[in-house]
């Protein structure tokens, strides 16, 4: 599914390198669901990054499902991150003056679908994260939690390879986080891969593995349970 | 706290034996706290010195008369005000793994900060055990215990939550004190 080998990424700020991730190699098969934990500046997000297409690596090689996400161009990337990637992002990343139901079909109108055809698939994706009846309303006119439910159907509206998440819920309360990660482990049950960046224990235990980094490189990845699907 | 409130508080409910008093408790706590029919039986003695409970007696064909417990109205008082009450101790770290902790040698860390990855490694697997069958709990039918069941659950995982936080700060000070040059 998803495979970096030696993958870095290395900044140059003046005359020194600095890098936020060295020679990470791993394997993340489909099905899975990874959370990757590590303090901040460890190199969670810049891996997030490179996993999903965001971010080219300086050294070393990523792929996803065999085709290589390095050494290609912008235009290519683009379309990989729009078509084979969901993201979820702890500011939730919506258009405020988008509707719920746009903002959900945003990834395919971008790609020239027509509305017409793109509004029925946001509207059954918005009932099933349980906001069928907010369809019509705007981002300030929803709860946080409402929220990261319309950018997580706006993530699934691609039929993605892979849903990466940043801290989805690091804005949010226990309670509201806690709907927000069963309706994640709902979707990964029916076989959604999903890799998430968290700081939160309670959250990394709703995946199968868990993998901390530590200064730009992996110092644990473990089985914590079967997958789920 | 003693488990007498715990006893109390399912004899208020309705009488009954000790057999059942025992499998009801690990029913609603089994998953956090077991108890030996000793232990029970015990309590249930100094109980009735307290005049919390009381007992009467039931035949039974073949097998010998057994005890029926009940609660007093004294018992009941004792019990309301436990219950509204808050708890002022704050949770006692005895945990065996602080004992270790005390007698590793801080000197030469390497065991001890394998011994610490390897703990928050099983916490994290223990989470993932409370979180599925907080997941299950939610999946099944709607019983007035599972509400009860699920808080609790969700106890667990702060707890170990703060557990792996602790580790991970006992790792990064550990590691710190380690790199103090006149402790090279």
């Amino acid at each position: 599914m998803i495979e970096l080998k030696k993958a870095g990424r290395m900044y140059r700020q003046g005359n020194r390198e600095v890098y936020a991730l060295r020679d990470v190699s791993l394997l993340i098969k489909s099905g899975e669901f990874l959370s990757i934990m590590g303090p901040s500046g460890s190199g969670k997000s810049t891996l997030l990054n490179l996993m999903g297409g965001l971010d080219q690596p300086s050294s070393g090689e990523v792929f996803m499902d065999g085709k290589p996400l390095h050494g290609i161009s912008d235009y290519e990337l683009t379309l990989i991150r729009r078509r084979r990637v969901g993201f979820i992002f702890q500011f939730f990343n919506l258009l405020p003056l988008l509707t719920a139901e746009e903002n959900v079909g945003l990834p395919l109108l971008l790609d020239g679908l027509p509305f017409t055809e793109v509004q029925p698939k946001a509207a059954a994706l918005l009932r099933q994260v349980g906001l069928g009846e907010r369809r019509e309303h705007r981002p300030e006119q929803l709860s946080g939690g409402e929220m990261q439910r319309v950018a997580i159907a706006r993530a699934l509206i691609t039929e993605p390879a892979v849903i990466l998440a940043d801290e989805p819920t690091g804005n949010l309360d226990s309670h509201t986080s806690e709907e927000i990660f069963l309706l994640l482990r709902n979707l990964n049950e029916q076989g959604q891969t999903i890799v998430m960046v968290t700081h939160d224990s309670k959250a990394a235990a709703y995946g199968s593995r868990v993998m901390t980094l530590k200064d730009g490189a992996i110092a644990e990845d473990m089985m914590i349970a079967e997958p789920a699907s | 706290m003693s488990i007498k409130y715990a006893i109390l508080a399912i004899l208020a409910e309705r009488d009954m034996h000790g057999y059942e008093l025992k499998s009801n408790f690990d029913d609603k706590v089994g998953e956090f706290w077991s108890l030996n029919f000793g232990q029970i039986y015990s309590t249930l003695d100094r109980m009735e010195k307290e005049e919390l409970v009381t007992h009467g007696r039931e035949t039974q064909e073949r097998r010998p008369d057994r005890k029926i417990f009940s609660i007093t109205a004294q018992g009941r008082q004792e019990l309301n005000e436990w219950l509204t009450t808050p708890v002022n101790k704050v949770r006692a770290l005895r945990d065996e793994f602080f004992i270790k902790l005390v007698f590793m040698d801080k000197r030469d860390p390497g065991p001890l900060l394998d011994l610490i990855t390897k703990q928050k490694a099983l916490y994290l697997k223990q989470m993932s055990k409370l979180t599925q069958q907080k997941m299950a709990l939610k999946k099944g039918a709607d019983n007035p215990d599972a509400l009860t069941s699920e808080l609790l659950i969700d106890a667990g995982l702060f707890h170990t939550e703060a557990d792996i936080k602790w580790l991970t700060l006992c790792e990064a000070k550990i590691r710190a004190a380690g790199n103090q040059p006149e402790k090279k």
